[in-house]
C-alpha cells in the first residue's frame, strides 16, 4: 500500500473537483471494498475524497418513489419500513449481501460500483484486463464457477457481485450523477457495462463523477429475492434473482427480473420480461422466459469444473423466483 | 437439614469454569498477536510469488532506503544451520537460491511501524528465474517429473500393510475412488509472537503454538545458539488444530531481535496466514472391499495418495496414520494397503486435527455403504457387524486391549431421537439455502447417513512421547496453595482447567495456579494426536501423587506417626482421626517434578506394517440428517448427533465442547472448506473466499458420552478432541448420497456436484 492523502470537503460539488483533478484520486464511501483494494495492493489512489457525509444520508419521499442518498448505509436502506413495505426485493438483496457489519458501513453510492470478486482480479500477480488493460486474462480456463455466464467477451469473463444492484436493475431506478460539468442522471441498466474489449470500465461513469442519490420507483406487484450461494450467510452469490411480478386474473400485466452472478452487470432479464409480459402465469410459461433468457448463455470451462451448472442453476433459480411472486391461486 | 456432603468443586468429574472463558467471551483475553513491548520494531515477511523459481539475486538497495527501516535479513544471516523441519529438516528458515512453493520466505525486514516494513518489503528486488512446478501429486513419483528437492526424489514416505492371504477372493467385491479437497485449520488468532533480546545475546520469544520446546528446538539450530539462550513462553493462542505444529514467524522474530537488539513484532495478516502454516494434505484413495454374502469383510485393499507440498512437515506421520488407521475400525482379516506421501510445489501440508484418518474415512465410510446397500443390508448392522471389540487385531496385528464399542457406538446414534419429519410452513432458516430464501419446502430431499471411525491417540511408530510437569504445594496466607506448571500448550482446548482439576482431586487443596506455560520446565510434548489430557495430565497425576508422598513423610516424621493420609486438607491418620492440617505441616513448600511416559510403541515392519503402534485408539460414530434442495444443489445440515466413547469425562463440558468443534470442522470440509490451488497458486486466500461454517449452517447436536474406562491410561481417559472431526464429514456426505441418490465421490461437496 503507498501512502495516499485523505480529503473530507464541505460540499459535494469541492468533492467533484477534487477526485476530476486528479487521476490518481477516488471518492472514498464506507471503504468496505476499495481500502480491502488498497491492503491487496490492486488500487493505489493519491487521493482518497471521503464523500460519505457529503452525499445525503437521507432516504426522501419522491413522486411514486423514493430518492436514497448516496451516504445512506446498506444496513438502514434495508431496515427502512418504506423499502420493507414497498420494495422489499431490495430490501431481501441488501440483506442477503455481506454482513450485518459490513452493510453497517456500506453505502448506498459504494454497493453498486463495488468490483468484482474475480479471484485473478484479486491478485495482482495474476494477468488480468481489467486491472492491467491489456495484459490478458488469467480467469478463462482458470477457476471459472463465479464467472460469468451471459454478456462475456474474450476478455473478460467477470461477474459483477453486488446484490443490491440486482434488485436495483429490476426495478425502475435512475441514478443521480454530479459531474464537473453539472449534474445527469442515468437509468440503473445503463451504469454497468458489459466488458467488450474495454473490461477495464465497469460503468459508463466519467472520472469525477459523483453518485449523489439513486431514485425508486415502486413497481405494482409481487417481490421475491433469490440468492443460491455456498453457504447460508455471508458469501456472494452463485446466482441470484430479483423478480417483481404484476398478475392479475392468472395474467402478467407486468414483469420486472433482474439476475446476478451470471454477468459482467447486474442482468436485466428483458427477455424473460418480454416473453411474459401479456401472457399467463403458467409454469410453461415460467420455462419459456427461463428459456429465451438463458439461451445465448455460455460455460466456462475451468480447472475447478468450470461454470456450466450455472446455467441450469440459473434457470431454476429464475423459475422459481417467478413461481414465488405469482400469486398461489393462479400458480 | 439433612446431611449433605462438602466436597470443593472443580475437582475431575466437574466442569468448572475456564480461567480463560470470561476473558475470552467479553474480548479481554490478551492473544498472541495484542503482545506489545514500548520499544518494539515490527518485523514483516517478503514472501515467494512463485510456487518453484530459482532466487538469482536479492536486491536490497531500495529498501534500505526507506526511513525508519532497521534491518533487512535474508538467508545469508542466518548465523547457524538454516534447516528446521518437524521430522526432516528439510525447509530453509529463509529460502536460500530456491523457493519451492508460492509464499516461501525469502527475506525479513524490520521498521518501526508495519507499513513501513511492508513498504520497503515491497521495494526488495528479487531477481527470480521461474522453473517449472510440479503441481499434480498423481504424477509427482512418474520418471521424468522433475525432484522438487535436488537431493531427493519425490516420495516423502510409502507405507505398506500386507496381511494375511496376498491374493484374496470374496463372493461380493465393492470399490471406489474418492477425493478430498485441502482444508485449512482456519484458527482466527494469526501467527504472531514477541521476540525480545536479552542483551547478552540470548532471546526470550513468547509466540502462540503448539509445542515450545520442539519449537524452541529449532530455533536453536537456526541461531545457532543454546536452549539455554533461547527462552520460549506461550502467549494467548487463538486456535491451532495442528497449524501451529510447525514453525512460522518464530525464528524469523528471533533473527530479527539479535540483529536490531530490540523487540520485534511480527503478526500475519489473514492472507498471509494462509501461507503461514501448513494445511491437510488433499488426498486421492482408492478402496476395495470383498466380503461374504452376510456382510463380514474378507479383504480390504487400499491405495491412498497424499500431497505433502513443498517440504516433509509431518507427512511421514499422517502417512502413518492414513494407512495404519486407514481402514476404519474394523475387522478384516486380509489387508492390502499402499499408502505415500510426495513433494509437489503445492502448499506444505502437515498435521490437521483428525491427521490421516479424516482423508481415509470419507473413502471407508462410502465403501462400507456400497457394500450394505450391495448386499441388502442395514448400513448401521454392517458396521456392528464388521467393528472391532476389545481384543480383536487391528490390521497392523496389534491387540485392542481396551474398548472398542463399535456396534454400541453406530446403534447409538442410529437410536438418539430423529428431528421432526418436515410438516407445513417452515422456518425458511431451517431449510437449505437458510435466509437467502431459495426454497419454502420444495425440490427439498431428506437424507440420513451414518459413519464410525477411530483415531490414535498420542504419538506413534516409537517416538519417545512424555509430558513434564513441576508441581509445588506451599502454604500462602494461612491457605494451601498448588502450583502446576507444564510447558503444555493451551491452545483453547482447557488443559489450563484439567491441570487445576488434577491438582485439586490429587492433593485436596482448592486454589491451584496454573504456572504460565515455558521452556523453564521440560517439555509437556505437542498439543496434538488428542494427547494432552493423557499425557500430560498422566505427568501432573505422577507430580501430585510425589508432592502428596513427601508432605506426607514429613508429617509422619515430624509428628512421629506412619500411616497417614490426605483427606481434603487435613491429614488423617489410619483411624480417621485429623492429626494436623496441611498448613501445619507445610512449614516449607514441597515441589516436585516428573517426566511421564506412556506405554512404548514400536516401528512397523517396513514390508508388511505389522507391528505395535499406537498406544490407545478412540473411537466415535455419526449420524447426520440433511435436507438437500435437489434442484439449486444446496444442503442444509439438520442434525449432526453423534457418540463417543471418552474413557472417562474428566470434565464433561469440555469433552461437549470438544466434540462440538471437531464435529462442525468434519462437516465444513464436507460442505465447503477447500483452499483452491491452481498450478500451485492459492486462489482463496481469505476468509471471503474459504468458506467456514457459520453457526446457521451448523444444527443443534444430541451428543452421547460413553465412558468405559481405559485402564492403561490415567483416570481411564481417551483422547477425545479429533474423533469427531473424523466421523461427522462422512456421515454428512454419506447423507447428502441418501438424499440425492448421487455417488458423490470428493469432498467437499458443491452444487453443482449435487444438481449434475
Ligand atoms: C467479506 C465481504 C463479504 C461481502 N459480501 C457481499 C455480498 O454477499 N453481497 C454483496 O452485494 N456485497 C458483498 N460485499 C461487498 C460490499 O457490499 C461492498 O464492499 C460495499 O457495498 C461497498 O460499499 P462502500 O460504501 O463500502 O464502497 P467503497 O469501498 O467505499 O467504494 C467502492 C467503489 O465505489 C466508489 N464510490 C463510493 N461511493 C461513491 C459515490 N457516491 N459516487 C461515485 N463513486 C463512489 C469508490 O471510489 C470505489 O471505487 C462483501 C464485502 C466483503 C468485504
Ligand atoms: S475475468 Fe476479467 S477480472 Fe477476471 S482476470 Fe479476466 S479480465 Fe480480469
Amino acid at each position: 500500500m503507498r501512502p495516499f492523502a485523505y480529503d473530507r470537503p464541505d460540499t459535494a460539488a469541492a468533492a467533484v473537483a477534487a477526485v476530476a483533478d486528479r487521476p490518481d484520486a477516488a471518492f472514498l464511501g464506507g471503504g468496505t471494498n476499495l481500502v480491502d483494494h488498497l491492503r491487496l495492493g490492486i488500487a493505489d489512489p493519491g487521493l482518497l475524497v471521503d464523500v460519505t457525509s457529503l452525499t445525503s444520508t437521507e432516504i426522501v419521499d419522491i413522486d411514486g418513489g423514493l430518492r436514497i442518498g448516496a451516504g445512506v448505509t446498506n444496513a438502514d436502506l434495508a431496515a427502512d419500513p418504506r423499502v420493507r413495505a414497498r420494495l422489499p426485493v431490495l430490501a431481501a438483496a441488501l440483506l442477503s449481501g455481506a454482513s450485518g457489519q459490513l452493510r453497517n458501513m456500506a453505502t448506498t453510492g459504494g454497493n453498486p460500483l463495488q468490483r468484482t470478486r474475480c479471484p485473478y482480479f484479486q491478485d495482482p500477480a495474476s494477468a488480468c484486463n481489467k486491472r492491467v488493460p491489456g495484459s490478458g486474462c488469467a480467469a478463462i480456463g482458470g477457476a471459472t464457477r463465479n464467472h460469468a455466464i451471459l454478456g462475456a467477451s474474450e476478455h473478460c469473463i467477470a461477474t459483477h457481485p453486488s446484490d443490491m444492484a440486482v434488485a436495483l436493475a429490476a426495478l425502475d431506478t435512475q441514478v443521480r450523477i454530479l459531474g464537473p460539468d453539472g449534474g445527469r442522471t442515468l437509468a440503473f441498466t445503463d451504469l454497468h457495462r458489459l466488458p467488450g474489449d474495454t473490461p477495464e470500465q465497469d460503468t459508463e461513469l466519467a472520472h469525477g463523477e459523483l453518485i449523489t442519490a439513486i431514485d425508486v420507483s415502486y413497481p405494482r406487484g409481487r417481490h421475491a429475492y433469490r440468492k443460491v450461494r455456498d453457504r447460508a450467510s455471508y458469501a456472494f452469490a452463485l446466482v441470484s434473482v430479483a423478480a417483481v411480478l404484476d398478475v392479475v386474473d392468472g395474467t402478467v400485466l407486468d414483469a420486472r427480473i433482474a439476475l446476478g452472478g451470471v454477468a459482467h452487470t447486474p442482468w436485466r432479464a428483458v427477455r424473460a420480461e418480454d416473453t411474459l409480459r401479456g401472457g399467463p402465469a403458467t409454469e410453461e410459461a415460467f420455462a419459456a422466459a427461463a428459456e429465451a433468457e438463458l439461451a445465448d448463455a455460455r460455460p466456462q470451462p475451468g480447472f475447478d469444473g468450470g461454470n456450466a451448472f450455472k446455467i441450469p442453476l440459473a434457470r431454476r433459480t429464475l423459475t422459481a423466483t417467478l413461481r414465488q411472486t405469482t400469486p398461489r391461486e393462479t400458480a | 437439614m439433612t446431611s449433605t456432603e462438602t466436597r470443593m468443586a472443580g475437582r475431575l468429574g466437574d466442569s468448572p469454569l475456564r480461567p480463560d472463558g470470561t476473558l475470552k467471551v467479553t474480548g479481554e483475553f490478551a492473544y498472541s498477536s495484542d503482545l506489545w513491548h514500548d520499544d518494539m520494531v515490527w518485523g514483516v515477511t517478503l514472501r515467494s510469488p512463485h510456487p518453484s523459481a530459482r532466487i538469482r539475486a536479492i536486491d536490497l538497495t531500495d529498501a534500505l532506503r526507506v526511513p525508519g527501516v532497521s534491518a533487512i535479513l535474508t538467508a545469508k544471516d542466518v548465523p547457524g544451520e538454516n534447516a528446521v523441519g518437524l521430522e526432516h529438516l528439510d525447509t530453509p528458515a529463509l529460502a536460500d537460491g530456491v523457493v519451492r512453493y508460492q509464499g516461501e520466505p525469502v527475506a525479513l525486514v524490520a521498521a518501526d511501524h508495519p507499513e513501513t516494513a511492508r513498504r520497503a518489503a515491497a521495494r526488495i528486488v528479487v531477481d527470480y528465474e521461474v522453473l517449472p512446478a510440479v503441481t499434480d501429486p498423481r504424477t509427482a513419483l512418474d520418471p521424468d517429473t522433475p525432484w522438487v528437492h535436488a537431493d531427493h526424489d519425490n516420495l516423502v514416505r510409502d507405507l505398506r500393510i500386507r496381511r494375511g492371504d496376498p491374493s484374496p477372493t470374496a463372493p461380493v467385491v465393492v470399490s471406489l475412488d474418492f477425493e478430498v479437497g485441502m482444508q485449512d485449520q482456519a484458527f482466527l488468532g494469526p501467527e504472531s509472537g514477541l521476540a525480545v533480546p536479552d542483551g547478552e545475546g540470548g532471546v526470550d520469544l513468547y509466540v502462540a503454538t503448539q509445542w515450545l520446546h520442539v519449537d524452541q528446538g529449532q530455533v536453536c539450530r537456526v541461531l545457532g545458539l543454546p536452549p539455554e539462550q533461547v527462552r520460549l513462553t506461550l502467549a494467548g493462542v487463538g486456535g491451532a488444530f495442528g497449524g501451529r505444529e510447525d514453525l512460522s514467524m518464530h525464528v524469523h522474530a528471533c533473527l530479527l531481535a539479535l540483529h536490531t537488539g530490540k523487540p520485534v513484532k511480527m503478526s500475519y495478516a489473514r492472507d498471509e496466514s494462509f501461507f503461514g502454516h501448513v494445511h491437510r494434505h488433499p488426498a486421492w484413495l482408492r478402496y476395495e472391499f470383498g466380503a461374504r454374502e452376510t456382510g463380514e469383510l474378507v479383504y480390504a485393499k487400499a491405495d491412498i495418495l497424499f500431497d505433502g507440498g513443498a517440504y516433509a512437515s509431518s507427512t511421514p506421520a499422517v502417512v502413518g496414520n492414513g494407512g495404519t488407521l486407514g481402514l476404519g475400525p474394523y475387522r478384516i482379516p486380509n489387508v492390502h494397503v499402499d499408502a505415500r506421501g510426495v513433494y509437489t510445489n503445492n502448499p506444505t501440508c502437515g498435521a490437521m486435527r483428525g491427521f490421516g484418518c479424516v482423508q481415509a474415512a470419507f473413502a471407508h465410510e462410502a465403501l462400507m455403504d456400497e457394500l450394505a446397500d450391495r448386499i441388502g443390508m442395514d448400513r448401521v448392522e454392517i458396521r456392528a457387524l464388521n467393528g472391532m471389540v476389545e481384543g480383536d487385531l487391528t490390521i497392523t496385528g496389534q491387540v485392542v486391549d481396551s474398548a472398542a464399542p463399535v456396534a454400541e457406538l453406530i446403534r447409538t446414534v442410529r437410536d438418539l431421537p430423529l428431528p421432526a419429519e418436515p410438516a407445513g410452513e417452515r422456518d425458511i432458516r431451517e431449510l437449505p439455502g437458510g435466509a437467502s430464501n431459495t426454497t419454502h419446502g420444495e425440490g427439498v430431499r431428506r437424507g440420513i447417513g451414518y459413519a464410525v471411525t477411530y483415531k490414535n491417540v498420542g504419538f506413534s511408530e516409537g517416538f519417545d512421547d512424555y509430558s513434564t510437569a513441576r508441581v509445588r504445594l506451599e502454604v500462602v496466607g494461612g491457605e494451601p496453595v498448588a502450583t502446576v506448571h507444564t510447558a503444555a500448550a493451551e491452545v483453547g482446548q482447557g488443559l489450563i482447567t484439567i491441570e487445576q482439576q488434577i491438582c485439586r482431586t490429587e492433593l485436596g487443596v482448592e486454589q491451584v495456579v496454573v504456572h504460565p506455560k515455558d521452556t523453564t520446565v521440560g517439555s509437556g510434548g505437542s498439543t496434538s494426536a488428542s494427547r494432552q489430557t493423557y499425557v500430560t495430565g498422566g505427568a501432573v497425576k505422577a507430580a501430585c501423587e510425589a508432592v502428596r508422598a513427601s508432605v506426607l513423610r514429613r508429617a509422619s516424621e515430624a509428628l512421629g506417626r506412619a500411616e497417614l493420609r490426605l483427606d481434603g486438607e487435613k491429614i488423617v491418620a489410619a483411624g480417621g482421626e485429623v492429626v494436623a492440617s496441611l498448613a501445619e505441616v507445610l512449614t516449607d513448600p514441597v515441589e516436585e517434578t516428573v517426566e511421564w511416559r506412556h506405554r512404548p510403541t514400536y516401528p512397523i515392519d517396513p514390508e508388511t506394517g505389522q507391528g505395535n503402534a499406537h498406544v490407545q485408539y478412540a473411537f466415535s460414530a455419526h449420524r447426520a440428517v440433511v435436507d438437500v434442495d435437489v434442484e439449486l444443489g444446496l444442503v442444509k445440515v439438520v442434525a449432526l448427533d453423534t457418540a463417543q466413547d471418552v474413557g472417562r469425562a474428566l470434565n464433561p463440558d469440555a469433552v461437549v465442547g470438544q466434540i462440538q468443534g471437531g464435529s462442525a470442522q468434519g462437516m465444513g470440509l464436507a460442505l465447503m472448506e477447500e483452499i483452491v490451488v491452481q498450478d500451485g497458486i492459492v486462489k482463496n486466500p481469505s476468509f471471503t473466499d474459504y468458506l467456514i461454517p457459520t453457526i446457521l449452517d451448523m444444527p443443534p447436536m444430541q451428543v452421547k458420552v460413553l465412558e468405559y474406562a481405559d485402564p492403561h491410561a490415567p483416570y481411564g481417559v481417551r483422547g477425545v478432541g479429533e474423533p469427531p472431526t473424523i466421523s461427522s464429514g462422512p456421515a454428512v456426505a454419506a447423507a447428502i448420497r441418501a438424499a440425492t441418490g448421487k455417488p458423490l465421490r470428493r469432498v467437499p461437496v458443491r452444487p453443482e456436484h449435487i444438481t449434475f
